[in-house]
């Protein structure tokens, strides 16, 4: 692969979540890892950016159960929210895989977490964290 | 830069709620009437227009509104421009009305916002309000609106003890406060129990913590010193004005229990006034949800951050407190028909500077601070203002 053809896209970034696999950008100049994509660093300020693997681990920093939902996810309702810190340091706003959305009394801000992916009815995969 | 040439000599609203079988052109040409001809300010004396409205595209099929909703007002010809900054679209039009006035480009503009919400299922309102939330990265895995705020309400409950009883006393405040309001939505006081119904939008958010869906318009005049004694004696200053931006989505945010705009905003804005928290006498801010009124009321900087809930707990935001927090009634029991907000809290707090609140009035009147918060809180806008003989 070239590097023209390697260079980080939105498009790309949410594909690879439908491929069950999750790739961040890394900025080529300082090395801050940054998802969701941003087109520049907010580190060092360069525009240049690369693919990097992440490990998957973070912590919970704060959630909701989603309750009242847009049309389109209905049949999933109640269902969590959560952003979650990434050990790489920057955040994600993901879904919650193993928890009782009808018992989110349970759940403890700054649990450990790690990467799982949740599939929609229709099909679609979610960015999503389990406990550790 | 100081401001030292805007003036508020008008401001009026509709009745805020479902106006059936009213149109957005209809009731932006009402608050227009009520904010010129009815004020004694001739029509032929406006000079531009700065108009907000949030997303008519996906609400009544319709773009392009700042000329067509003056044209039906009888302000056709007029400079009009519309300002979209979701929540915040009223705002940002009243800051793009206070610029015009300073540089002396005009002497007198209308600033006004309008949203028709109700004519929609409420399927087509949630789908439209979340289209002021990241798409691509947040609202596609399902966060709603409710959501974003309910996720900062964790955040603070946790790091503070905030409770949903406490977020719950915001609500029973603002459905006081709008029952002594003619053109709330809701003019009916509830109980601390019926606010704690536990209906969960997004938990911890129930239905009483949520502003409602409705259609509305407001419209305010602005001119400069010269020109405001020709209309009144006792103009409003605007003598401070912040605007600020912060990513869309809440991963980007540093501080959940905090938002980042509204501190930078109102920073900006007290050191243009060269005054602070302390010299305000009440304020109005954004209350799309309870725990927004409570975060806001700490990040313009009345209370420490974590003390909000303390204070309304206490009563010291009440209409009658040290430190009255949306006399009137707020978004949540006056209404929220968002591109018509900004600009109306701007009439609240001209209102009750001059005087005129009614039985809404608050015990001190000279000085007082709008924020007014879009979307998520990727645009905050707080402007100070003061009655000219004050
Ligand atoms: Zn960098």
């Amino acid at each position: 692969m070239n590097d023209k053809s390697n260079k980080p896209t939105i498009e790309k970034y949410k594909q690879f979540i439908q491929e069950g696999k999750f790739r961040a950008f890394k900025c080529s100049d300082c090395g801050a890892v940054i998802a969701p994509p941003l087109g520049s660093c907010y580190s060092c300020g360069s525009s240049k950016m690369e693919w990097t693997e992440i490990s998957g681990k973070g912590r919970l920093v704060s959630f909701t159960v989603i309750h009242v939902a847009p049309e389109e996810f209905q049949d999933e309702a109640p269902y969590y929210i959560a952003i979650i810190e990434l050990d790489e340091g920057t955040r994600v706003t993901a879904r919650l895989s193993g928890f009782d959305p009808l018992k989110p009394e349970d759940v403890k801000l700054g649990t450990s977490m790690e990467l799982t992916f949740i599939e929609s009815p229709k099909g679609r995969k979610y960015l999503a964290f389990k406990a550790a | 830069m100081p401001l030292n040439n805007t003036n508020i000599v008008s401001a009026a609203q509709t009745k805020f709620g479902k106006l059936e079988g009213i149109t957005i052109r209809e009731m932006f040409a009402e608050a227009v009437d009520k904010a010129t001809v009815e004020a004694g300010i001739p029509k032929k004396d406006i000079q531009a227009a700065f108009i907000g409205t949030f997303i008519p595209e996906m609400l009544i099929h319709q773009g392009h509104t700042a000329p067509l909703l003056i044209d039906y007002a009888g302000l056709r010809g007029l400079p009009a421009t519309r300002h979209e900054a979701a929540c915040a679209s009223g705002a940002t039009a009243l800051r793009a009305g206070i610029m015009a006035i300073e540089s002396g480009l005009y002497d007198t503009v209308l600033v006004a916002g309008a949203e028709k919400m109700t004519s929609v299922s409420t399927n087509k309102v949630t789908e439209a309000l979340a289209a002021a939330a990241d798409d691509e990265f947040e609202s596609s895995i399902g966060l709603t609106f409710p959501g974003v705020f309910a996720i900062a309400a964790v955040a603070h409950m946790q790091k503070y003890g905030t409770t949903e009883e406490d977020m719950a006393r915001v609500a029973v405040k603002a459905h006081y406060n709008a029952s002594t309001n003619p053109l709330a939505q809701f003019q009916k006081e509830i109980t601390l129990e019926k606010a704690l119904t536990p209906r969960y939008i997004a938990w911890p958010l129930k239905l009483f913590d949520c502003s409602p869906i409705s259609d509305g318009a407001a419209a305010i005049v602005l001119t400069s010193n010269e020109k405001a004694k020709e209309y009144t004696d006792l103009p409003v200053k605007i003598i401070g004005t912040g605007q600020a931006s912060a990513s869309m989505d809440l991963c980007n945010r540093i501080e959940l229990t905090s938002f980042e705009s509204s501190v930078k905003a109102s920073k900006i804005a007290y050191e243009m006034a060269k005054l602070g928290p302390e010299d305000m006498d009440f304020a109005v801010v954004h209350d799309c949800f309870t725990i927004a009124e409570i975060i806001a009321s700490e990040d313009i900087g009345f209370f420490k951050p974590g003390e909000g809930a303390k204070a309304v707990r206490e009563g010291i935001t009440a209409r009658d407190g040290d430190k009255p927090i949306n006399p009137m009634g707020g978004l949540k029991a006056v209404g929220h028909p968002v591109g018509a907000t900004g600009v109306k809290q701007a009439v609240v707090i001209y209102k009750e500077l001059i005087g005129e609140a009614g039985k809404n009035q608050v015990p001190k009147y000279d000085t007082a601070l709008m924020h007014n918060f879009g979307g998520t809180g990727a645009t905050c806008v707080v402007n100070i203002m003061r009655r000219a003989d004050a």
